[in-house]
């Protein structure tokens, strides 16, 4: 059986005028091909992200589509389908229907898909906060045991490197297997939302979990083939069924003849849909970083943040770097924090390639794929003007 | 026999026709730089105005804390640390962790043995 995996979720079409800007691109050079003939990709080290998708001018390299299944299942009134959507979607949505980019329609999106006919409309930002609680406790964790606080034996070592983009990860098994430990053992959001979705919010709104349907709506095509992968079925189902990219949403809309731009505000629904600002900043490069700050200051130091802008890791530089010093209470001193954010995987080897070879000073690394972080990602609005 | 003997240097008038002749190439050459900037810049100008919707929706929000989200709470206290908000717990650890690589096999067999169990 052919599955998605072998299949790869990104394939060059007969419209490639083998104009070679793609292998430019492309982090891992997965793609090749002589002068004059149609391109290929190499499914086995491509790692999904799309960069090459949304940068070709010809518009020849397309994403696997779950449109059809998605539409199946809302038709099914035997379904009940739930939708998240991604930090990143809100303020790129817009530009399909002619806003400028960075717009937020977050109440419209939520108004939207109710009009869809999703079950209920959830909120991915609600499994980011819940991600910063798992990673962020787990940080916390590693600099224990490093600093030998009794009864942390078990933690991981040091640096601790993020685990939310599906393209790093993917990269970080193919090519570096040894810096697996290093990675934090939090699922992403997407994931995260998925297990929580089928087992407590289908225990609270008294449905069958085998009957759910969990579609996300993402701003990227790796998440297409995370959903996809073998282990995420800790809720006894398959935890995210079927992803949709920014750009299938608002052809979705357009489809059913929807007037996005004149849609009354909506909100998203209770039990896993709440979120913060930590959560929002999650489709920028750095956010995770500054999010997972905001809290691992909060709860080491017990102290209330006067300024909760850690504007040191903000920018759009490939590699950031800055050391945040955080008053620890029960050690009694204070500890320098030393993070590192990574935007592009082209930049990301030397680091790797430090804290391989023991001389990294780092505590915890953010590595994003995308150039500029989610909001720039393989599933986003195209943009061809700008060529 | 009378040779003719070019004068040293240049006359005033092949002066000027060689300094325009630069002026206007520079003139030109800088408009299709300049056209040439403008374009790299705003084909990467979406991702700044992208990321500042971002921030600016950010600052909006009245809760800007992960740890402060009362749902995030709840779900600790009802489901995933009975009576406590306490991350990494061992529900948590079951629905909210993974692993990578050679590990995967392995957290396959532990997630369908857990299933297996529950029924």
């Amino acid at each position: 059986m052919i599955t998605l995996q072998d299949q790869g979720i990104i394939q060059v079409n007969n419209s490639c005028k083998a104009c070679d800007h793609c292998t430019f691109i492309c982090p891992t050079q997965a793609i090749s091909g002589k002068i004059g003939q149609k391109h290929k990709i190499n499914q086995k080290i491509c790692i999904n992200c799309g960069q090459c998708l949304i940068n070709c001018p010809f518009g020849a390299i397309d994403d696997i589509s779950m449109v059809d299944k998605v539409k199946e299942a809302l038709a099914d009134p035997e379904k009940f389908v739930v939708v998240q959507e991604a930090p990143a979607v809100r303020v790129a949505l817009g530009e399909e229907f002619g806003l400028a980019p960075g717009t937020n329609v977050k109440t419209k999106m939520y108004t939207a898909l109710r009009l869809l006919g999703f079950d209920k409309v959830y909120d991915t930002e609600f499994a980011a906060d819940l991600t910063i609680m798992e990673e962020g406790t787990e940080l916390i964790q590693r600099v224990y045991n490093a600093l030998g606080v009794e009864g942390f034996e078990q933690a991981g070592p040091l640096p601790q490197f993020t685990s939310c983009c599906p393209a790093w990860i993917k990269y970080a098994e193919d090519k570096y297997p040894h810096i697996l430990p290093h990675i934090s053992s939090a699922k992403s959001p997407q994931q995260m939302f998925g297990a929580v979705a089928k087992t407590y919010a289908a225990e609270q709104l008294n449905i069958d979990p085998a009957k759910m349907v969990v579609v996300s709506v993402m701003p990227c095509t790796a998440k297409k083939y995370e959903c996809n992968r073998p282990e995420f079925i800790a809720s006894g189902y398959k935890d995210v069924d079927f992803v949709l990219t920014t750009r299938e949403l608002a052809q979705l809309i357009k489809e059913n003849n929807i007037d996005f731009l004149n849609l009354e505000d909506g909100s998203a629904d209770k039990f896993i849909g709440l979120s913060t600002g930590a959560a929002t900043i999650f489709g920028v490069t750095g956010g995770v970083m500054e999010a997972a700050l905001r809290t691992a200051y909060e709860i080491l130091s017990e102290k209330t943040l006067d300024k909760i802008e850690f504007k040191a890791v903000r920018g759009t530089e490939p590699v950031r770097e800055a050391t945040i010093e955080i008053p620890v209470k029960t050690l009694g001193k204070k500890l320098p924090v030393n993070v590192c954010v990574v935007t592009g995987l082209k930049h990301v080897d030397n680091v790797i390639n430090d804290v391989l070879a023991g001389r990294s000073k780092y505590h915890f690394i953010e590595v994003m794929n995308c150039p500029g972080g989610c909001i720039n990602g393989g599933g986003q609005p195209i943009r061809r003007d700008t060529y | 026999m009378s040779v003719f003997i070019e004068k040293e240097g240049i006359t005033r008038r092949q002066f000027f026709k060689g300094a325009g002749l630069i002026t206007v190439t520079a003139i030109v050459a800088g408009v299709f730089a300049k056209i040439g900037i403008d374009m790299f810049k705003a084909s990467n100008a979406y991702i700044e105005q992208r990321i500042s919707g971002l921030y600016t929706l950010d600052e909006k929000m009245t809760l800007r804390k992960s740890h402060e989200n009362p749902e995030i709470l709840k779900l600790y206290k009802d489901f995933l640390s009975p009576g406590d908000v306490k991350p990494l717990s061992e529900k948590a650890h079951h629905l909210l962790h993974t692993k990578y690589g050679n590990d995967i096999p392995q957290l396959i067999a532990e997630l369908k043995n857990h299933q297996h169990n529950a029924a």
